[in-house]
């Protein structure tokens, strides 16, 4: 290992002794005992590092940032089910997370209720995400999932991108778009959210074949949608674009 | 999670995320937001989703992701990356130069570093993370964090030195402003 690479490895080592035990280092670390000019490199690199943590170490939150995070807390503790309202929030979120709370109170029969339209499956699943839902039923057990929605003849995806088996799923439920029986099944990774909307294509007024995915872009919600032989599918999701091209 | 157990959670992370929130965006008040939004989505839904003795990961991921989301510069991270290697070396001075530094000019110095490398930068100079995690945490492979790690501590290392020359003009100017009057 030349001196250079050992100095590639030991950038990476944090002062205070937090990598010593890590194997990866250890030939460097041998490096710089053994080598004098190394040694003084490494001892400079730890001192000026040590010098900068403690600086940054003496930063301090603005007051009232954590009584501000445990009340919000507080607030947010509601029977919201995953994938409410998210794409509304707005700074600052715990302002947010209260507004939710008076709305609920104030509407939420209302809410419960409320028509979401849309020409398309598309369209209307946009709607569906962007104006919050409940899950029927609860689980990361995806073949568990799938039965709960043939007990309800819910249509059922024929197979889905592999990347989906990838994801952790979060529940699924029933709707309907244009009278006809639509199944919800709802993912997540990473903190976004996949809600896949699928629909037989048999009598849904104007669906033509589409095998491969049509991206679109609602600004705070993207979707994609495809058919197979049997049915429309279509993703909408709170993540990148470029995340749910990747999914997919 | 009880009341209990978040409050040890906000208690165990929020200084240090804070102080990563501030590094990438560059003012409190916006750092403030991106540390609230982080805890706002475990709140909501973090525990039901994570293990917990993986909240420290998922706490950083998740506020440095809500932090792209909002720049959404990927096209200037990847440019950046065709910058050629930092310095290595280290001149002893410097070891003193950070020490006679106060704390909010070598955040700013900090901000000051290209964002690409400045996220690993932080969580390297925060120690709760090797360079393992942060790889992880970003989404890097490790030799990437490594060559990063090398190139934002060239680029601290000048804006260090840039700082305390800004500094250092301001004392003169400063003394010689009142040499003039007297």
């Amino acid at each position: 290992m030349s001196n250079d690479e050992a100095k590639f490895l030991l950038n990476a080592y944090r002062p205070g002794g937090h990598d010593a035990g890590d194997p990866a280092m250890a030939p460097a670390l041998a490096q710089a005992r053994s080598d004098p000019a190394l040694r003084a490199w490494f001892e400079r690199e730890q001192a000026h590092g040590a010098a900068v943590a403690a600086k940054l170490r003496a930063i301090a939150p603005p007051a009232g940032l954590r009584d501000a995070i445990l009340a919000g807390a507080r607030a947010s503790r509601l029977p919201v089910e995953p994938r409410s309202r998210r794409a509304r929030w707005q700074h600052p979120v715990w302002l947010a997370a209260a507004a939710a709370i008076v709305i609920l109170l104030s509407f939420g029969a209302w809410w419960g209720f409320a028509p979401v339209g849309g020409a398309s499956l598309e369209e209307f699943a946009v709607n569906f995400v962007d104006h919050g839902f409940r899950l029927q039923k609860r689980g990361a057990d995806v073949a568990a999932l799938k039965t709960w929605l043939a007990e309800r003849q819910g249509p059922l995806p024929e197979k889905l991108p592999l990347e989906f088996a990838r994801l952790h799923a979060l529940g699924c439920r029933t709707l309907k778009f244009q009278g006809r029986d639509v199944s919800l099944v709802c993912f997540e990774r990473d903190g976004r959210e996949f809600h896949v909307f699928v629909a037989r294509r048999e009598g849904l007024s104007g669906d033509a074949m589409e095998s491969a995915p049509r991206f679109l872009d609602r600004g705070k919600l993207v979707a994609a949608t495809w058919t197979d032989a049997k049915n429309r599918y279509v993703v909408v999701s709170d993540a990148e674009m470029d995340t749910l091209k990747r999914v997919l | 999670m009880s009341h209990e157990a978040f409050t040890q959670l906000v208690d165990a992370h929020y200084e240090a995320l804070y102080r990563f929130a501030l590094s990438l965006a560059r003012n409190g008040a916006d750092a403030g937001d991106l540390v609230q939004q982080t805890f706002f989505i475990w709140a909501t839904k973090g525990d039901s989703l994570r293990e917990a003795d993986k909240a420290k990961s998922w706490l950083f991921t998740t506020l440095y992701r809500e932090f792209l989301r909002g720049r959404r510069r990927a096209a200037r991270a990847t440019s950046i990356e065709d910058l050629p290697p930092g310095e290595q070396e280290i001149a002893a001075e410097e070891v003193d130069r950070v020490a006679r530094l106060d704390a909010g000019t070598v955040m700013t110095a900090l901000q000051s570093v290209d964002e690409v490398f400045r996220a690993p930068l932080t969580l390297f100079y925060l120690e709760d993370f090797s360079y393992v995690e942060i790889a992880a945490t970003l989404d890097v492979p490790i030799g990437t964090v490594m060559s990063r790690l090398s190139r934002g501590k060239a680029q601290l290392r000048a804006a260090l030195a840039q700082e305390e020359r800004g500094a250092g003009a301001k004392i003169v100017a400063f003394a010689a402003a009142k040499g003039a009057k007297s």
